[in-house]
């Protein structure tokens, strides 16, 4: 008896397995007649899920009020979300089930360079799209990505010519033990080193680096006049902290931070972060008509203690430009809105101001700003450029192409 | 009767086997909208394979280790390292360019070689164990001491891997490579995939058979005997520190050939393969499977995975981790054996406290 009732169960538990790999195949193979579909590949959970958040949202938003207003092509906008996890492989497989079995249009995804450089080959070799909202180190440009956020020559460039211009003259280069701060780093010793100024010290923490004081020993004995930060994550909390118990303030050691927008100011505090700078392309401040609609969806939907930051306002560009593309095109096909892409036409009046993509390496065209940290954790801008030609490889700085800063080939 | 109540796991395998192999067929037929699932089913198989190794160890041997995503990753950066020279033709990638170098560092000339990199997949990671197992097993360390000492090296080796990023990329780690049979993604390649994935099948098969082999045959027993009573194991003659040093390099080597298979279906690797957390998870496959049956190892892989991969898209997306912890909680508490000793213990006792009931003393005894 007991022997039939095993053999039962393990027939009912193959079943099982197979029904459950079956569900994931045929899920939603029914694609309706006026919709369509596109796929949200964020971090919901795990240590990026917190900054991920306000990106998916700002998504969630252009697509809702995209199909208030009457779809793409006439047809409405269906999202299907998955969870990276901020694992990158976790990253590639969910890439690969949303171009895949899913069959969606576009991907909106990624934030971290290493879960975009895991989603890049499988977006190539499938031939998909993926729309990649955040600034980052540059030197990759992709037929089948699409970046709205910033080259470093829309961030990292401007920022330090701007430093150089207001008469810094000794830098301190401090970030976390990975590809964008080290990047950036190598990018801005280069600068610096051009404009004939010092760079006193460079130095890195891990990820998840809490204790600062020998790198602030280390500041002490430099003596810069502003320090370059390219921390992330948790690791500038425990750094301005720290600096702040010394009493050191924007007074004692500038800084000039890349990875520090309106959410992060609110995890750190505005009363540490006064006067400090920053660079970005855009602040819940930016003072244009369409960014004062833009921040009030935004708190309604999402509630009145959000704040938008430069990331989520690329990702909400994002879905404006793939359905402006799709609409040049006038097809979802990835190789015709990819041609309506490199056509070099598409742009959108974003929060930012007018942003237009370049066909050629599928950046934009942005407007560079220089913020300071008020007093009210918002971000004040101080300095702006004009639209700012993106330019990954930096190929049209000669001091760049000088110091060697170029991928192979 | 009796064969399957002795053949169990091999029949649940079996079954698992040809469910696995009529896959890419399912796939051919349209019963399945994409290659995705068949390609995800291959990294399962790659993690069914170190639950394998894992159960080795820790079901049989006692040993519990929290760092085996370092022997996982060792074999997956080589077979990475492999194909990402494929790809450059045998020349140095863009990081090597990016952090200053010239010329092929002397750690990755091994790898432009097939045959060089098959023998790395296996030899580095023993080798790795080899050193770790012997100082630690000599010096009589076990139980949770060895655990935390895996972790802590685990955690030196990840910190390693990111510093040393002119070598190894940092954390964004071995990208855009293909396979060992060219790229299979896109149906225009559906031949290579299913020829890397029936490949994978069959080294999963072999080494289940290998660990049966092992388990089923005096060595098995030692290895049971060590984990229940090690001094007495000591006393009666045996040299436990070697068989524990042997099982444990044993089970490094499954977890590099498992890495090296996880890489040609993954398409990349990272550091984060070698995180605690990740080698925990290993751990948790086997815990819910079912420890000490090489089968539960198997399951458990499957199952949990498939079980993320679904629930975490969709209307689930925010509650998905929820799940699938409740489900380790209560495995862990209530049922120590897992799903097969749900299956092989408390259902029986079930059935037969059920029968009691209906007072048919003759039942009972057939249960018997």
């Amino acid at each position: 008896m007991k022997n039939s009732k095993l053999k039962r169960f393990l027939a009912v538990m193959s079943a099982a397995a197979i029904a459950a790999t079956m569900t994931t195949a045929c899920g939603k193979k029914e694609e309706s007649e006026d919709t369509v579909k596109v796929g949200l590949l964020h971090s919901l959970t795990g240590s990026m899920a917190i900054s991920e958040k306000s990106v998916r949202d700002a998504e969630v938003l252009a697509i809702e009020e995209i199909n208030a207003a009457g779809g793409v092509n006439g047809k409405q906008i269906e999202y299907v979300e998955e969870d990276g996890a901020s694992e990158p492989s976790t990253f590639a497989t969910k890439a690969e089930k949303l171009v895949d079995s899913e069959g969606v249009s576009a991907i909106f995804g990624c934030w971290t360079s290493s879960s975009r450089k895991a989603v890049k080959p499988i977006v190539e070799e499938y031939d998909a799209l993926l729309f990649y909202p955040v600034q980052y180190e540059g030197m990759e440009s992709s037929s089948n990505i699409v970046y709205t956020g910033a080259a470093p020559n829309q961030q990292i460039v401007p920022a330090i010519d701007y430093l150089i211009e207001q008469g810094y003259k000794k830098f301190f280069l401090l970030g976390s033990d990975y590809v964008f701060p080290r990047t950036a780093n190598m990018i801005i010793n280069a600068q610096v080193s051009n404009a004939g100024l010092e760079v006193v010290g460079e130095e890195y923490a891990d990820m998840e680096q809490t204790d600062f004081a020998a790198i602030i020993a280390k500041i002490e004995a430099a003596k810069p006049d502003v320090i370059i930060n390219t921390l992330n994550g948790t690791g500038n909390v425990s750094f301005f902290k720290q600096m702040s118990e010394k009493n050191y303030t924007s007074k004692e050691y500038m800084t000039m931070s890349f990875s520090i927008a309106e959410e992060e100011v609110a995890t750190i505090g505005s009363d540490i972060l006064q006067g400090h700078l920053v660079s970005w392309n855009y602040y819940q401040t930016t003072d244009t008509e369409k960014n004062t609609e833009f921040v009030k969806a935004y708190k309604d939907k999402f509630g009145e203690s959000r704040v938008t930051s430069d990331p989520a306002e690329a990702a909400y560009d994002a879905v404006y430009l793939w359905k402006a593309a799709c609409e040049k095109a006038d097809s979802f096909e990835v190789d015709d809105v990819i041609a309506a892409i490199e056509s070099g036409d598409i742009s959108f009046d974003a929060p930012e101001g007018t942003v237009k993509l370049n066909g050629e390496n599928h950046h934009l065209v942005k407007p560079v700003r220089i913020g300071e940290v008020g007093s009210d954790g918002l971000i004040n801008e101080i300095y702006s450029t004009d639209p700012v030609e993106p330019d990954p490889y930096l190929s049209t700085y000669d001091w760049a192409v000088k110091a060697g800063i170029q991928p192979l080939e | 009767m009796k064969f399957i109540k002795k053949q169990g796991g091999n029949i649940c395998f079996a079954l698992i086997v040809i469910v696995l192999a009529l896959m890419p067929l399912f796939l051919n037929a349209g019963l399945l909208s994409g290659s995705s699932t068949v390609l995800f089913l291959g990294k399962c198989i790659a993690f069914a394979i170190v639950a394998i190794g894992l159960d080795l160890i820790w079901g049989y041997t006692g040993i519990l280790s929290l760092g085996h995503g370092l022997y996982f990753a060792l074999g997956g950066y080589a077979m990475a390292m492999y194909l990402k020279l494929q790809e450059t033709g045998g020349n140095i990638t863009d990081f090597m360019h990016i952090g200053g170098l010239t010329e092929l560092p002397l750690m990755w000339k091994p790898f432009q070689y097939f045959p060089v990199t098959l023998i790395m997949i296996i030899l580095v990671p023993s080798l790795v164990a080899y050193i770790i197992g012997y100082f630690i097993f000599k010096n009589r360390v076990k139980g949770v001491y060895f655990s935390i000492i895996s972790q802590a090296l685990t955690w030196a080796a990840y910190s390693i891997f990111i510093a040393l990023s002119t070598y190894t990329n940092g954390n964004v780690g071995i990208t855009e490579i293909k396979t060992v049979f060219g790229s299979i993604k896109g149906s225009a390649h559906r031949t290579e995939m299913f020829k890397l994935f029936y490949v994978a099948l069959f080294i999963l098969v072999l080494i289940y058979a290998l660990a049966k082999f092992l388990v089923n045959r005096k060595f098995g027993k030692l290895l049971i005997a060590i984990r229940d009573g090690e001094n007495r194991t000591y006393f009666s003659g045996y040299q436990v520190s070697r068989y524990k040093t042997f099982i444990y390099v044993l089970s490094a080597a499954i977890a590099g050939i498992a890495g090296a298979i996880f890489v040609n279906f993954n398409g990349s690797i990272t550091p984060s393969q070698m995180t605690i957390s990740y080698s925990i998870t290993m751990v948790i496959w086997v815990a819910v499977g079912g420890r000490g049956t090489i089968i539960g190892a198997v399951i458990g892989a499957f199952l949990i995975n498939l079980c993320e991969y679904n629930l975490s898209s969709g209307s689930m997306v925010e509650i998905w981790q929820y799940i699938i912890g409740a489900v380790f909680c209560i495995t862990i508490i209530f049922f120590k054996g897992g799903i097969v000793g749900i299956v092989k213990e408390q259902l029986p006792a079930l059935f037969h406290k059920l029968k009691g009931k209906k007072s048919s003393a003759e039942t009972v005894k057939e249960a018997q």
